[in-house]
């Protein structure tokens, strides 16, 4: 609402006349401000300090230099003495009544004062834990990743060797492959050049039975029958000389 | 001029300026604003949660409907209690123990209620002028006294609360000024006296919180039926 204020003057000086508008020249131009809400100034850790649970420390502070540590209890003490004998505070009922309940308060606070505290305390712990767990376990997992990350790396480089020993694999079988179609050419080529041998070779036994046949038949055919007989009584005439030869030695 | 015990009962104005203003307003600047923050100091943290706790334990039997009072309930039972509780303190004024205020929060609340089933749901805000399970021959009686229940809560709200503040402080009073008056005469049946004024203390301490919250309650209780 101030600052409504601030901008409706502003407006209403920069139009009226030369000099409002050079006054308005020297504040800050609408719409920009030097306060920001962030970051948040820090909580301070602890409430202010106080003695005797209502009287804050820096009244003590403030009369030590001029009255020492009991000023403030000399101020207080005579301060109610002052406001008794004069009667401004008047006891009446009232005074027994709020004895009662300072009794039922202090003893309040001084009782459960502490447990709420901590209750508190653990109320905002819940809180805080509630988000550290969360970045707990974003920083868990991503260092997990980063694990298997570098697993995986490593898994890559070991796939390299892999490659090499499929392809040595694949070489090796192309060039069983080429040798044993090597052996098969050799093979059929040998049995093509043994067929020609062999047909060589009966071709020469086919000549060389044909002329014997030949010669044979030609001998026998040569042979007269004359001398057929002169052969046999040749044979006869040797068998027995054999025969008496073997007579003889027997 | 002689001092009446109900006294402390009278409004009290300054100069022609009604001080129960102040006296109805000053009880909010006990209760810091919940800030940006996402951690807080205890008192803010104590106070959210209370507040949510209360709200989400009074919403629990309300259907959606009934949700749209929450803000209503939250802030009429944080300043009931805040007005007792402070009316417990010497020398303070108890704006509850009027009845003018009382009534001023029981009639249109109530009414609201009443007006909310009837438009919404009038045949079955107009059963609950008949409970279940009644043989026929009292039906009529029943109706009859069924509608001077009704129409007397507004009337049982405010002046639970007004009797029960201002029974509370009368005693207060009475046995502090026995005990007053009883002291230069027998101490020891004075401290005795204290004694009982230190008991009662207690009770009204919880007195005062039980009557604002059993005020919203049965607030929360008409809503249910009605919405």
């Amino acid at each position: 609402m101030l600052s409504r204020l601030a901008l409706v003057s502003a407006s209403a000086l920069k139009s009226s006349g030369p000099l409002g508008a050079g006054l308005v020249q020297a504040s800050r131009s609408i719409g920009t401000s030097p306060q920001s809400l962030a970051p948040v100034p820090p909580l301070p850790e602890k409430g202010g300090q106080v003695r005797h649970g209502i009287i804050p420390e820096e009244l003590f502070q403030f009369l030590y230099p001029k009255t020492g540590v009991t000023g403030p209890y000399m101020l207080g003490t005579g301060l109610l003495l002052y406001l008794l004998s004069k009667e401004i505070y008047v006891i009446n009922h009232e005074t027994f009544a709020a004895a009662s309940i300072g009794i039922v308060i202090v003893y309040g606070i001084k009782k459960f004062g502490p447990s709420v505290a901590a209750f508190a305390d653990k109320l905002n712990e819940e809180k805080v834990s509630k988000a550290q767990e969360v970045k707990d376990l974003a920083v868990k997992s991503l260092t997990e990743a980063i694990e298997e990350e570098k697993k995986e790396q490593w898994r890559a480089e070991g796939r390299q060797m892999l490659f090499d020993a499929k392809r040595n694999n694949v070489v090796m079988l192309l060039e069983t492959n080429h040798r044993e179609r090597l052996h098969m050419v050799t093979n059929e080529v040998k049995k093509r050049l043994d067929y020609q041998i062999d047909v060589q070779n009966l071709h020469r036994r086919l000549q060389q039975e044909h002329m014997v046949d030949w010669v044979e038949k030609n001998v026998i055919k040569s042979i007269t029958p004359q001398q057929e007989k002169e052969s046999i009584a040749k044979c006869i005439t040797d068998l027995k000389k054999l025969a008496q030869t073997a007579k003889a030695t027997a | 001029m002689m001092l009446s015990f109900f006294d402390q009962f009278a409004s009290p104005t300054y100069l022609g300026i009604p001080l129960i203003a102040l006296a109805l307003s000053l009880p909010w600047i006990l209760y810091p604003t919940p800030s940006n923050r996402w951690l807080n100091n205890r008192l803010l943290t104590l106070q959210a949660w209370f507040i949510n706790r209360f709200t989400q334990q009074l919403l629990l039997p309300l259907n959606i409907g009934g949700h749209k009072w929450a803000m209503l309930f939250a802030s009429l039972m944080i300043f009931l209690m805040t007005l007792n509780l402070l009316g417990l303190l010497p020398y303070t004024f108890t704006p509850t123990t009027q009845l003018s205020l009382n009534m001023g929060l029981a009639v249109p609340l109530w009414l609201a209620t009443v007006i909310i089933g009837m438009r919404n749901q009038p045949t079955i805000a107009l059963g609950h002028l008949l409970p279940e399970g009644t043989p026929a021959p009292l039906i009529p009686v029943l109706i009859i006294i069924e509608t001077i229940s009704l129409f007397i809560r507004p009337l049982a709200l405010g002046v639970r609360l007004t009797a029960n503040l201002t029974a509370g402080h009368l005693l207060i009073q009475l046995i502090a000024t026995a005990a007053f008056v009883l002291f230069p005469m027998m101490p020891t049946v004075a401290i005795l006296t204290s004694t009982v004024l230190f008991l009662l203390t207690l009770l009204e301490v919880a007195v005062a919180m039980i009557q604002a919250y059993v005020f919203v309650l049965l607030l929360s209780l008409y809503l249910q039926e009605n919405v």
